[in-house]
């Protein structure tokens, strides 16, 4: 039936189904005279807090068991960069834990999260915000792929919509957010890049 | 038609959590109810931040006499104010940041410290409430009231808070340390007070417990213990709904046993000896010479404060009822403690909790003024219209107008030296502060243990004031 081609995710009524009604713009907009850096560093700080939430809650089923790859699409899995710099092939639970505590050790580190009064941010910043956020991103899109029943049987998909939504409007306003990173290429698509065109087509995302 | 594509898309899909751990139902509703809460806050704090600098742009716009460079100053400044409170928000505040210096005061849930703050050797009281015994004691409202009242205050008559946070075992709340201490000390170091001296209090009392109504709260437990005194002889309110006084009693249950033990069983032949045992608390208080009674008070006074049942003295008879009150229950426990200043004790003082809730029900045949001390009139009259039934009770503008408080410039009555300004050697003298008595608790704060689901009743809890001013951390 066409409901097994289409994600769940994509279906009514779980498509529309959001925590957050309304536009995002008032908590994505940098308000005024407020440093660009400390705006993006706190909302990156809350991202990856929210999403890890969110993701302890899945765990038991993102397992190497059943996630031998890095999936987030039919035909896609990303790879992992190792210290040799090759591209190697992740069960994607080892993928995430690289990612989450290479993100959580970033947030704790004081000369590229300062927290201290006198400590400024470093030049770098802005680009490794952006690898932060790509990453982010491919956790976001494994767990729509795989985990999106488990977010529907625990009754969380408002929720978890709306974080992503708020994610990804947060990342256009930036330009954290590339959207060969969310479209994918024809050959292996996204599987968010059809959520993403979907909300924007409801005005749940904005152009 | 859309409603015809809607369809197509729509599927059912049956939620079972079954083949799920035990965890990962709470587990989810945990996540699900901080993310509530993060866009919660997230919104409030964008409309207060636009607030903020609307108000600020506003303000400069009106204003012909700044020069256009200073007022861009100005609003940069505003911009660094809220950057600098971003910054904040990331900043993980534990215990490891603080070092004690002194046990400076116990409650119910916890002990007040006097500690110093690590990297910038500033220093502040720090209290500390175990979740555990608040769960216990339903005292979640309580918390709430507290850190909403303290966050939002920014008036000289309340306690600042600056900055709250939690581990798996307590709660902890960071507020400005008043070097003067508390009127209970006070009270168990002087006895009584002169008139003049507790016109001071007194009037000082009026002006916070009217700060705090008008920031639209009821404080319900102003006690001696509640009233703080800082670094120059002044006053300032702490605790917020949260108070020994209130903790058991809050339990409805424990007021209903109370009543039932009190009223239920009162036959005619009850009340009849219930007013011979008036008869007989009367002798008492004819017997006892109110240097003893001070005496009685004062021994069991500390003992009292530092119980979780604590001390319903200054509690006004309608809370007890259970009817619901209004503000007037705050100047009813003012009159308490205007009495206990003047006299020594409170007036419904006895051997046991339960005697003194009797008695604050019956207060007409128990509202008794010594005969060997000697009151104006004026003082008597006051304590009169503040302990009696609400309806009668002085309000505010009457309050501020009765003749005890002739002379009394309440304008400017915080800016007049106090009639005892602490004398301090240092930063973090503790003279003021019953330490010896304190000694029994341990000097370093342990956060081993816990449970985290204990955590999500006490979500929201952490606060970090929007105040970057010479205070800031
Ligand atoms: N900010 C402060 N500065 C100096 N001393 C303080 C401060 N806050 C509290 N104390 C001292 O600690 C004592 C206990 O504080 P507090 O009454 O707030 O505790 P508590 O745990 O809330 O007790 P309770 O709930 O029974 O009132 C006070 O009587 C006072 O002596």
């Amino acid at each position: 039936s066409s409901s097994q081609q289409k994600p769940l995710y994509l279906c009514s009524p779980f498509v529309e189904s959001a925590l957050v009604k309304g536009n995002f713009k008032t908590i994505v907009m940098l308000p005024k005279y407020v440093d660009i850096m400390e705006w993006v560093a706190v909302n990156i700080f809350d991202f990856y807090t929210n999403l890890n939430e969110f993701y302890g809650v899945i765990t038991e089923f993102c397992t190497q068991h059943h996630c031998p790859t890095m999936a987030a699409g039919p035909t896609l899995n990303y790879t992992w960069i190792n210290q040799e710099r090759k591209s190697v092939q992740l069960a994607a639970p080892y993928y995430i834990d690289y990612v989450m505590t290479w993100v959580e050790n970033l947030i704790n580190d004081e000369s590229v999260f300062p927290t201290k009064s006198n400590q400024e941010f470093h030049n770098s910043f802005p680009s490794t915000v952006k690898h932060v956020y790509r990453q982010l991103l491919r956790v976001f899109a494994h767990i729509y792929h795989a985990h999106y029943p488990q977010i529907l049987h625990l009754r969380s998909e408002p929720h978890f919509n709306s974080l992503f939504a708020h994610f990804l409007a947060f990342g256009r306003e930036y330009e954290l957010l590339e959207m060969k990173d969310v479209r994918g290429s024809s050959s292996s698509p996204v599987g968010i890049g059809a959520l993403y065109e979907k909300w924007r087509e409801m005005g749940i995302l904005e152009g | 038609s859309s409603g015809s594509a809607r369809k197509a898309d729509y599927v059912y899909f049956d939620r079972t959590t079954a083949g799920f751990s035990d965890d990962a139902v709470p587990k989810a509703k945990g996540a699900q109810l901080k993310l509530e809460h993060f866009y919660n806050v997230a919104v409030t704090a964008a409309v207060e931040r636009n607030a903020r600098r609307v108000d600020l742009e506003r303000r400069l716009q009106a204003d012909g006499s700044t020069s256009e460079e200073r007022k861009a100053r100005h609003l940069q400044q505003l911009g660094r104010k809220e950057s600098t409170f971003l910054r904040l928000r990331r900043t993980k505040l534990g215990l490891d940041d603080f070092r004690t210096v002194k046990v400076i005061g116990k409650g119910a849930f916890g002990e007040v410290r006097l500690v110093q703050k690590k990297d910038t050797g500033k220093i502040y009281a720090l209290k500390s409430l175990h979740k555990e015994e608040m769960l216990k004691k339903e005292q979640l409202a309580h918390v709430r009231a507290e850190r909403d009242v303290l966050a939002e205050a920014d008036s000289p008559w309340v306690v600042q808070l600056f900055y709250s946070f939690q581990d798996p075992i307590n709660l902890y709340l960071v507020m400005e340390f008043l070097p003067g201490g508390d009127l209970m000390t006070m009270l168990i170091k002087y006895d009584t007070f002169s008139e003049d001296v507790t016109r001071f209090y007194i009037a000082e009392c009026v002006l916070a417990i009217q700060a705090v109504h008008d920031l639209g709260f009821i404080h319900r437990d102003i006690k001696p213990d509640n009233i703080l005194i800082d670094k120059d002889g002044h006053i300032k309110l702490s605790d917020f709904g949260l108070s020994t006084g209130f903790h058991k009693q809050h339990d409805s249950n424990y007021y209903q046993k109370l009543l039932d033990s009190s009223n239920g069983v009162q036959s005619p032949t009850v009340a009849t000896q219930s007013s011979r045992n008036s008869v007989m608390v009367n002798s008492i208080n004819l017997t006892m010479t109110s240097k003893d009674q001070i005496a009685t008070w004062k021994a069991n006074r500390r003992k009292l404060a530092y119980s979780t049942v604590g001390t319903p003295d200054y509690i006004a008879p309608e809370i007890f009822m259970q009817k619901g009150y209004g503000k007037e229950c705050d100047w009813w426990s003012l009159g308490a403690i205007m009495f206990e200043c003047l006299i020594g004790y409170p007036p419904f003082c006895s051997e046991n909790t339960h005697d003194t809730y009797k008695k604050i029900m019956q207060w007409p045949q128990y509202l008794l003024f010594p005969n060997d001390v000697h009151l104006s009139r004026e003082a008597e009259d006051l304590v009169r219209r503040l302990i009696t039934s609400a309806d009668r009770r002085l309000t505010i503008d009457q309050l501020k107008q009765h003749p005890f408080f002739y002379g009394v410039d309440w304008e400017t009555i915080r800016q007049i030296e106090s009639p005892f300004i602490p004398r301090l050697r240092s930063m973090t003298d503790t003279s003021y502060f019953p330490t010896d008595e304190l000694e029994q608790v341990p000097e370093e704060l342990s956060q081993e243990g816990g449970n985290s689901s204990k955590d999500l009743a006490f979500l929201g809890y952490t606060f970090k004031r929007f105040s970057v001013s010479s205070h800031a951390f």
